[in-house]
């Protein structure tokens, strides 16, 4: 069973690679090259190498002429001539700086090459600028890109104008000495510290190296926009205001404080009567205690009335504080924010399209 | 119509104003007043001179934020109960004053005057004295507040003369929202004082009096 799964996944890679020659053979209309390519894919690397400056002596397209040094970088490679591999692939770079090869597909001696030939070669490559958004002042636009060599790098922003003098707008974004990867950011602000002008701009990344040079660039697009307000809290997330009242369990309480008012008025009616005068009638705290009897036991037996809940008045109170302090802050924050100005920046394709 | 069928109709008119000014819901009532109905015991010298009757008059509170006022009114007619001594009744105006202070939400201070003029005047003794006293409050339940208070009669003056080095004055009310802005008022009020007459300077003789004294009334909130 598994030398069938095997084969069949062998017969897969197989006609990929043939798919993935035979697209390439079709993007390549110099018949030439083609059998170049033809003779690399068959491993017959110095008929590659001779078919391949044959081809670079024919007129041929800027990607043909990459491909064809391409091939022939690889083939010196497969045959061990490293120093003419890296030649081939200098060709191939500065044809094509973007160029990049897959190391889980060429061979290590090709790869290292390729690499060597990246280090000898004054370049500036991968130069990229992502989609960002900022307030003016508060964010910069992130710029990375990469120099195969030590040099003096100067990156700038050009823009159509609108700069401030009235010509084109040139900022300098930085201007440093620089090797491998650089990561740099742009405020796109004017010196006076105001956002730049809406409108197309180009980073332009300068590298020089005693006469070498090498300039990179990507175009973008700045636009303006209002800064967001902040809406006003109503409540704060997570915190509820709490009932201001409760009420109480029923209790004897009412009754009790009848009997116990009724009888100080009965004990102090009866401990004050004078004996010369004799019991006096009871008729008048019968009608009243009677009354404040009754009345107790209704209310007893009546729902209690809702008393305020001090603990959650106050915590209401410490809530609706915190809420009128947070959107007095907002509101301030929102001041701030109605005079700021809303910067987007998009980086653009060469041909002016967004990315 | 006649006068009397006149006078019938304005009766009939004040009423049924009071009765739709009370219906309304109540609000922060500050000031109450109303009629109010009372019962008296009296008792004078010896408990062979005693008296009870009735009576009508009308009430008054007032209230402030710590301040409370309430003065009452009361004509009663008075008669001799059986086995008084005796003969005749009498009528007696009653003007109570209070005046009260909260110190605490169940305590306030009060003072107050009392004044009692009998008519005829020397059926009984009419007197007037200085309220000092205290009073306690509490709530019994929604519109349900009982008291209990008690006073020193300060300074007590009488139509027949005589002194009372100790007089006290008992208290125990209770104020019940009925409906709206109309309360019930009820209120129980013992008093009794120790009065000493020295007639022909031959020493001093006890002739204390004694009262009791329930108003029942029904008040209108505003």
């Amino acid at each position: 069973m598994l030398p069938r799964r095997a084969a069949v996944l062998a017969l897969l890679v197989l006609l990929a690679t043939l798919a993935t020659g035979e697209a390439r053979a079709q993007a390549i209309q110099n018949a030439t090259l083609r059998r170049a390519n033809q003779a690399y894919d068959n491993l017959d690397y110095r008929q590659a190498l001779s078919l391949g400056r044959a081809a670079l002596r024919e007129r041929l397209t800027g990607a043909e002429r990459a491909r064809a040094y391409e091939v022939l970088g690889f083939s010196y490679a497969a045959l061990d001539s490293i120093l003419k591999a890296v030649d081939a692939f200098k060709q191939v770079v500065l044809i094509d700086p973007e160029r990049q090869l897959d190391p889980n597909r060429v061979s290590p001696k090709a790869y290292s090459a390729f690499d060597v030939a990246l280090r000898q070669v004054l370049l500036v490559r991968q130069l990229r600028v992502d989609s960002t958004s900022f307030v003016g002042g508060k964010g910069a636009l992130p710029v990375r890109f990469t120099v195969t060599q030590p040099a003096r790098v100067v990156t700038r922003a050009i823009g159509a104008g609108g700069g401030g003098g009235g010509g084109q707008a040139n900022f300098l974004v930085d201007s440093g000495a620089w090797n491998g990867q650089v990561n740099l950011s742009w405020s796109a602000r004017l010196p006076n510290g105001d956002p730049v002008p809406a409108g197309m701009y180009t980073l332009v990344v300068d590298a020089r190296l005693g006469q070498n040079s090498f300039t990179a660039s990507q175009p973008v697009r700045v636009t303006h926009g209002s800064v967001d307000t902040l809406p006003h809290l109503a409540s704060l997330p997570g915190y509820q205001y709490l009932p201001e009242t409760e009420i109480p369990a029923p209790s004897w309480r009412p009754l009790g404080l009848a009997f116990l008012y009724t009888g100080g008025a009965l004990i102090g009616t009866v401990g004050l009567e004078s004996g010369s005068l004799g019991a006096g009638s009871k008729r008048e705290l019968g009608v009243v205690g009677g009354a404040a009897l009754l009345t107790g036991f209704i209310m007893t037996l009546r729902k209690p009335a809702p008393r305020p809940a001090e603990g959650n008045i106050l915590y209401n109170r410490l809530l609706k504080e915190q809420i009128a302090r947070r959107n007095t802050d907002i509101a301030k924050e929102n001041v701030t924010r109605r005079q700021q100005v809303q910067l987007s920046i998009v980086p653009l394709s060469k041909s002016g399209a967004p990315r | 119509m006649s006068r009397r069928a006149g006078r019938g109709v304005g009766c009939a008119a004040v009423v049924l104003g009071a009765l739709a000014v009370a219906g309304r819901p109540a609000g922060a009532q500050h000031v109450t007043i109303g009629p109010q109905a009372a019962l008296v015991d009296y008792r004078e010298v010896s408990s062979g001179l005693r008296y009870s009757g009735s009576g009508f008059g009308a009430i008054a509170t007032a209230r402030y934020r710590k301040l409370s006022a309430a003065a009452s009114v009361v004509r009663l007619s008075l008669d001799p109960t059986k086995g008084s001594t005796a003969s005749v009744g009498y009528k007696a105006t009653e003007f109570d004053l209070w005046l009260g202070y909260d110190v605490a939400s169940y305590a306030s201070l009060e003072v107050g005057v009392i004044r009692r003029t009998a008519d005829p005047e020397f059926e009984a003794q009419s007197l007037g004295a200085v309220r000092v006293g205290g009073r306690s409050t509490y709530d019994l339940g929604p519109g349900a507040t009982i008291a209990f208070r008690a006073d020193y009669l300060a300074a007590p003056k009488f139509s027949g003369g005589g002194s009372a080095s100790f007089s006290l004055d008992l208290g125990l009310g209770l104020d019940l929202v009925v409906a709206g802005r109309l309360h019930g008022v009820v209120d129980y009020t013992f008093e009794r004082v120790n009065r000493k007459t020295n007639p022909g300077g031959t020493g001093e003789i006890p002739t204390p009096i004694q009262q009791s004294l329930a108003r029942v009334g029904l008040t209108i909130g505003f």
